[in-house]
């Protein structure tokens, strides 16, 4: 083993160019224009007068890869591309090629595994999902399997073969978190649907040992809640006691990221629906999604009521957007009222038909 | 005795109907499951199994120890301890560009000391590779012959994401794999990814155009985003062809504008742009690049306090600044974590502590550092509650009207 003190410091990969292929280094910042080519397949043109492909291939549900099949996409790579390819930050591979023909003849390798090609343009773009029940301690359902269900139902738009009115970004978190962030123009979080209990033995385990002590130290599994649910007292026998106030509770679940042993009932949760987020400065800029609908059921195998309620939300923006209108476009233009009954939702506090805020990001810098 | 044994079958049918579940769901379509791969691999199937057939994540925090490692792993435990997990979050380099190569490496490095399986972008941006816990010690070791590192955990400067930037992108308005690389190596910065002295994570993200592709202004405590000043540049010449060939459409570019800013006379042909009103929504820019492109006075925005994990829920970033040059922020940036860290409560996002504190004031103490914009409103969504509290009479009717959602579709 290394002295200490030089293990304690990071091993940081930079300088980024060591690691790009010959084509990116020689291009970098020279890239002029691009051309697509169906739904996955892109046409970097630089100035230099290269011509770089990039084939999009939709990750399987959290990204998680064998190396065995990722071994596969280096074959690939290699045998048809310019041995070379990137991860991109949602979770889809874009295996790099050198001209149209070689970049069909990976596509077309990429389809004899199993996998697909698309996800570019005016379609769906690859699905978010947090880990869940593969590693996580707070998710309430498993977004891999939900995730998983989508995908199968909406192949068609990943790979074009259905157009959608512009780009269309679907996350799904296994916990009120929502680790997919509220950027995508459909949101699927999982969370408890009432309010979360505790296991009335191991919930000592993040309390303090001794009431004594409670005039000078807050519990931090009460110290998180933002709104003040959670109230310690001391009990008779002089050790600690904690109460979730079911009015004052949102089901937020900061309680459970500090302490393991608060609890719920898997046949009260569910997730809920949110829509309108997105990332980029167009239309109406940056928006976090807003909730549609607080609660559904989320059963896997089939999760059948999430995905449907996907799908109608997707037909119903399709029937009414006009082109290039995302999700939050469209909600801007036509209004969250009008929304709620194309849907047929009903509205609760939980859900009031309140469009996303707008006016973030670089816009703020512009002086109104 | 017997209530112990009562207890073994319970949990082996959970895990029985689990991995029925799971087999349904490899078995549902088309699309390539991550269940086929966990089955390639070594991950505990088991595990997860028993998480489906419960209907709660198996999942408790574990422990592990890689002398002088702190931060970068994480160790799991089921809760019944049958089954244990640990894996790395590994930097990727700028861009998450490979050549096969050097991916090849990594991959050798999965199996030989992981369970033959990756997450190949974490939602930090980090590779997770799952590690045997035995051979933790010896693969730190391993993964930094390699060039790279255990990313963030915790209570720490994560790992950084930017978007592709100038490695394959026209739009890239400054060098965000070149900005990832100076903040890395930033010393006040570097010191700050190896230990867990905060209130909680801090992330930090850049982005080249104002499409924010690594969502920056979402995410990220410390947001970087390429903008300009005024009106995009326009080459009369460019657009006049692409116009004639019926590429462009400028009376559309005109009407579809979100700030109104573009003004088309169709008798003159001639297209003007005012800056005070443009955007930056990059409309006319992707309809008509490149004979409409950003302007020339280049900026990079530079907002704080952005999350989606946070006291108070998501919310978006504040603005600061308008930067030549990202690197401009780091004083400021540096100066606003040690307050931070100094005052706020464990699990206060930056944001969170923000919103308590304000932030007006922390303009005028830093004031030193960066010059701060007075333009500019400084909104803020906070308290998106993503959940909600039912009783069970409000999530029967709103599974009522799922089922007939539902029914529409599959009958």
């Amino acid at each position: 083993m290394n002295a200490p003190a030089q293990r304690l410091k990071k091993v940081v990969p930079v300088p980024y160019t060591r690691y790009l292929p010959d084509v990116v280094r020689r291009n970098l910042g020279h890239w002029v224009d691009r051309k697509q080519h169906g739904a996955g397949i892109m046409e970097h043109i630089s100035d230099t007068g290269d011509h770089l492909f990039t084939v999009k291939v939709g990750g399987t549900p959290n990204v998680r890869f064998s190396t065995r099949t990722l071994r596969k996409f280096v074959d690939i790579a290699n045998e048809h591309g310019l041995h070379s390819l990137r991860f991109t930050r949602s979770g889809s591979i874009e295996i790099f090629a050198g001209d149209l023909a070689s970049a069909k003849r990976v596509q077309q390798a990429v389809e004899e595994i199993g996998f697909h090609v698309g996800g570019w343009g005016h379609t769906l773009w690859s699905i978010g999902s947090c880990t869940a029940y593969l590693t996580c301690t707070t998710a309430v359902i498993d977004a891999p399997s939900l995730t998983n269900a989508l995908y199968n139902r909406l192949v068609p738009y990943f790979t074009g073969e259905v157009e959608l009115p512009a780009k269309l970004r679907v996350n799904v978190g296994g916990c009120p978190t929502g680790c997919g962030g509220l950027v995508a123009d459909i949101v699927l979080t999982g969370h408890y649907g009432a309010v979360p209990g505790y296991d009335p033995e191991k919930i000592r385990l993040c309390l303090p040992a001794r009431a004594d002590v409670l005039d000078k130290v807050v519990p931090e599994v009460q110290m998180v809640c933002p709104v003040n649910a959670i109230r310690s007292f001391a009990k008779p026998d002089g050790s600690v006691g904690i109460e979730i106030i079911e009015k004052k509770c949102i089901g937020c679940g900061r309680c459970k990221d500090v302490c393991d042993h608060i609890t719920w009932d898997p046949a009260k949760s569910g997730v809920s629906v949110l829509i309108g987020g997105k990332s980029s400065n167009t239309g109406v800029g940056p928006t976090m999604a807003r909730v549609l609908v607080p609660w559904i059921p989320a059963r896997p195998p089939d999760y059948r009521e999430a995905v449907a309620v996907v799908q109608k939300i997707i037909d119903v923006w399709r029937a009414n957007a006009r082109p290039g209108e995302r999700v939050a476009d469209f909600i801007e233009r036509v209004g969250m009222p009008a929304v709620f009954d194309l849907l047929g939702v009903p509205a609760s506090r939980w859900n009031r038909p309140t469009a996303p805020d707008t006016g973030f990001g670089v816009r703020q810098f512009v002086a109104r | 005795m017997e209530e112990a044994k009562e207890a073994t079958d319970s949990r082996s049918s959970s895990v029985r109907r689990g991995l029925e579940i799971l087999d349904r769901v490899e078995a549902g379509g088309s699309w390539p499951s991550h269940i086929t791969e966990l089955k390639q691999s070594g991950y505990p199937l088991e595990a997860y199994a028993q998480g489906l057939g419960d209907g709660v994540s198996p999942w408790f925090g574990g422990s592990a120890r890689i002398p002088y490692v702190y931060v970068g792993f994480i160790a799991r435990r089921t809760k019944d301890g049958k089954h244990t997990e640990l894996h790395f979050r590994v930097y990727h380099p700028s861009g998450q560009i490979y050549r096969t190569d050097d991916l090849g490496k990594l991959l050798d490095f999965a199996d030989n000391f992981g369970l033959g399986l990756v997450e190949t972008v974490g939602q930090t941006g980090d590779l997770v590779i799952p590690v045997q816990a035995e051979h933790a010690d010896r693969a730190v070791d391993e993964i930094r012959a390699l060039g790279t590192d255990l990313g963030g955990t915790g209570d720490t400067f994560r790992d950084t994401a930017v978007c592709v930037g100038p490695a394959l992108c026209e739009y890239a308005l400054f060098d965000t794999l070149a900005a990832r690389d100076h903040y890395f190596q930033l010393p006040a910065v570097y010191e700050k990814l190896s230990s867990q002295l905060f209130p909680f994570k801090i992330k930090l993200k850049a982005s080249g155009c104002p499409m924010d592709c690594a969502r920056a202004v979402q995410r990220s405590d410390f947001a970087f985003v390429g903008t300009w000043q005024g009106a995009p540049s326009v080459d009369p010449e460019a657009l006049r062809v692409k116009t004639e060939a019926g590429e462009v459409d400028p009376a559309r570019l005109a009407a579809e504008c979100p700030g109104h800013a573009i003004g088309w006379d169709a008798a003159s042909r001639s297209l003007s742009i005012d800056g005070a009103k443009c955007q930056k929504s990059m409309n006319c820019i992707r309809a008509a690049f490149p004979a409409i492109r950003p302007g020339t006075d280049r900026k990079v925005a530079f907002l704080v306090g952005a999350n989606a994990k946070g006291r108070y829920g998501p919310k978006m970033a504040k603005p600061v600044a308008l930067l030549d040059d990202p690197a401009e922020a780091g004083e400021f940036m540096i100066r606003l974590i040690d307050y931070w860290a100094d005052r706020a409560p464990h699990k206060d996002r930056l944001g969170d502590f923000l919103v308590k504190e304000g932030f007006e004031h922390l303009k005028v103490e830093f004031k030193d550092a960066l010059t701060v914009e007075e333009s500019g409103t400084p909104a803020s969504a906070s308290r998106i509650v993503t959940s909600a509290v039912l009783s069970d009479a409000d999530r029967d009717r709103y599974a009522a009207w799922a089922e007939s959602i539902a029914k529409e579709y599959d009958g």
